[in-house]
């Protein structure tokens, strides 16, 4: 099978216009421009094969929301070609747009004072879906996120929770063959967060929805996704396992270990104490160096241990130093 | 075509509805943009009883250009307050232009169910009443063909500030702080459409012939339906230009917006 998703030196330039404040400013700004330019994607490309789920990460201002706009048609890229599902997305909108979903972030596709429900039946209107499939789709769906709750509340009255619970919903009653999801768990509390991962997971297995998710919450790509793709000033530093880039970029591994008794000394050669709390000792290795294992042999014939625990470093913490350090730069 | 008409009935429904769940400040707004209306009038009415007229136009012939112009801007702004410049401009900044976009149907359709405010109908109702009054007040002398152009002058006027409010909503794309000079034309070319053409000096009389055609949908159609001569001295087929003056600018606007929306998709702004 061919990759739904081909993405090939993919730009996005903005010229930033300079703004004059106050009514003078106002009429100065219809004339007169200065602009600066933004590279905000600059050259990135990628396949995604039907089916996968990709979490693609980045701080602030890093490029994915911009992708993501190009992705589901709303931008037209500067230059570099798109081609997903058998579309130009921002060419052929319409007929593209029909057959995949998205969920931006805090914004709602529902209509505000109306009951989720009847957002739904809407909907159902505007995809043509067959009356058979949506009451399938919606017994389905409304087990799963929990709706029956709050189905029959207008939308302005719902909790962020629960509002990103219709808002998936929404987003697949028409079975989309492609789901872009910008930030679906930001402001959620931790049930919230799960309900919804859940969800996202179960759509992939079940229906084979390729799925594209943006985050900033990495527990999310940890727990959702096997690849990632990680942006920075518009460029992809990396694309590939996310088991892959914490053996790359881990930094220090840390072994906690509890000792049946007291040593006055516990230094251990390629491995250094960065902790001592009565019997427990923490040390931190380097990946490359030490193994594990190795340590735990050379530890364990020089003292008596009780119990001990290998900590890898958080996915958090890695991708924090990846953008700081600079490390996948070339 | 029936799909769009569904769709079209379906958003305005939800409008409608959404409207209604705010039954107080509906009911305040109805009445007071009604009162707006008919107190402009009212001033307008004591003004001309001390001068007896203007321009040789007497008050009722005044009152149904002013009835003309406000019934037609009011079901426009009923129609099209998708388009509203600000409101559309705010909107779009909050993201909801880019979830219609995800929506596989007419961008423009889309825009025009977006709202429909119908306590507009405070306006039209006021616009009506006023357009009655002048009837009351003048004798017009009806023909068959005179029955049959007044529904499309209103048409074409209602077309002519709908092309201004999609105008405005465009620009709205590139700036939302200038839509205040947009605003200036809309609103200040309603008010100047309420009163005889010929009171205004020469180069504003040529700004809304030749470049702003207003003259053609409020003022000549008038002179044709109360039978009063023509003092500007334009070609007779004057009268008669008003849909290809309203429907005219709907139709600039209409590619101006579409070019905005490209602007809008290469620059997300």
């Amino acid at each position: 099978m061919s990759p739904i998703i081909q993405v090939s030196d993919l730009r996005k330039h903005f010229k930033l216009a300079r703004h004059y404040r106050g009514f003078l400013g106002s009429l100065r700004n219809l004339f007169t421009r200065q602009y600066r330019l933004v590279r905000a994607v600059d050259g990135i490309s990628f396949n995604i094969e039907p089916g996968e789920l990709v979490g693609y990460i980045g701080p602030n201002g890093a490029g994915k929301s911009t992708t993501i706009k190009m992705l589901a048609g709303l931008l037209v890229p500067t230059s570099g070609d798109l081609f997903i599902n058998n579309h130009i997305p921002w060419r052929d909108r319409k007929s593209y747009v029909a057959n995949i979903g998205a969920v931006f972030g805090q914004r709602t596709t529902l209509w505000w004072d109306l009951p989720v429900i009847e957002s739904l039946d809407l909907l159902q209107y505007i995809y043509r879906v067959p009356a058979e499939r949506f009451q399938r789709n919606l017994d389905e769906f409304r087990q799963l996120l929990d709706l029956d709750t709050f189905i029959d509340t207008p939308v302005r009255s719902l909790s962020l929770g629960q509002r990103m619970r219709a808002d998936l919903c929404a987003a697949m009653m028409h079975d989309p063959v492609l789901l872009f999801l910008d930030e679906p768990t930001i402001g959620l509390d931790v049930v919230a967060k799960e309900r919804i991962r859940q969800f996202i997971m179960h759509i992939n297995h079940e229906h084979g929805t390729t799925i594209l998710l943006t985050t900033h919450d990495l527990s999310d790509v940890e727990k959702l996704c096997e690849r990632v793709m990680i942006i920075d000033h518009g460029k992809l530093l990396y694309d590939g396992a996310l088991e892959i880039l914490r053996e790359r970029f881990g930094g220090k591994r840390k072994l906690v270990v509890d000792f049946a008794q007291e040593y006055e000394t516990v230094e251990v050669e390629g491995a250094e104490v960065v902790a001592r709390d009565g019997l427990r000792v923490t040390y931190e290795f380097e990946r490359g160096t030490m193994t594990a294992s190795n340590l735990i042999g050379r530890l364990s014939t020089l003292f008596r241990i009780h119990d001990l625990e290998v900590r890898e470093p958080d996915i958090e913490a890695t991708v924090r130093r990846i953008y700081e350090e600079r490390l996948l730069e070339k | 075509m029936s799909y769009v008409i569904g769709i079209y009935r379906r958003l305005i429904s939800v409008q409608i509805r959404s409207q209604m769940q705010y039954r107080f400040p509906f009911l305040v707004d109805l009445v007071a943009t009604g009162f707006i209306t008919i107190s402009g009038f009212v001033t307008l009415a004591f003004v001309m009883q001390r001068f007896g007229s203007i321009a040789g136009w007497k008050l009722g012939e005044v009152a149904f250009l002013y009835g003309m112009v406000e019934t037609s801007f009011g079901l426009m702004d009923m129609i099209f307050s998708g388009f509203d410049p600000g409101n559309f401009g705010r909107q779009t900044r909050l993201g909801r232009f880019d979830q219609l976009l995800l929506r596989p149907v007419d961008i423009t359709l889309q825009v025009l169910g977006s709202e429909f405010v119908i306590r507009r109908l405070g306006r039209i109702a006021q616009g009506v009443v006023i357009l009655i009054l002048a009837l009351t007040m003048i004798h017009i002398h009806w023909t068959f063909v005179k029955v049959l152009y007044l529904p499309v002058v209103l048409s074409s006027l209602i077309a002519f500030f709908g092309g201004l409010n999609i105008i405005g909503a465009t620009i709205s794309f590139w700036t939302l702080e200038s839509i205040e000079i947009v605003n200036i034309f809309t609103y200040g070319g309603t008010e100047m459409m309420s009163y005889p053409m010929q009171i205004y000096p020469h180069w504003l009389r040529d700004f809304f012939s030749y470049v702003l055609p207003a003259i053609f949908l409020n003022y000549y159609p008038s002179l044709y339906f109360l039978g009063k001569p023509d003092p500007l001295h334009f070609p007779t087929i004057a009268p008669f230009l008003a849909p290809v003056a309203g429907f005219g600018v709907l139709g600039i606007a209409l590619a101006f917006w579409k070019f905005g929306i490209r602007h809008y998709q290469s620059t997300g702004t």
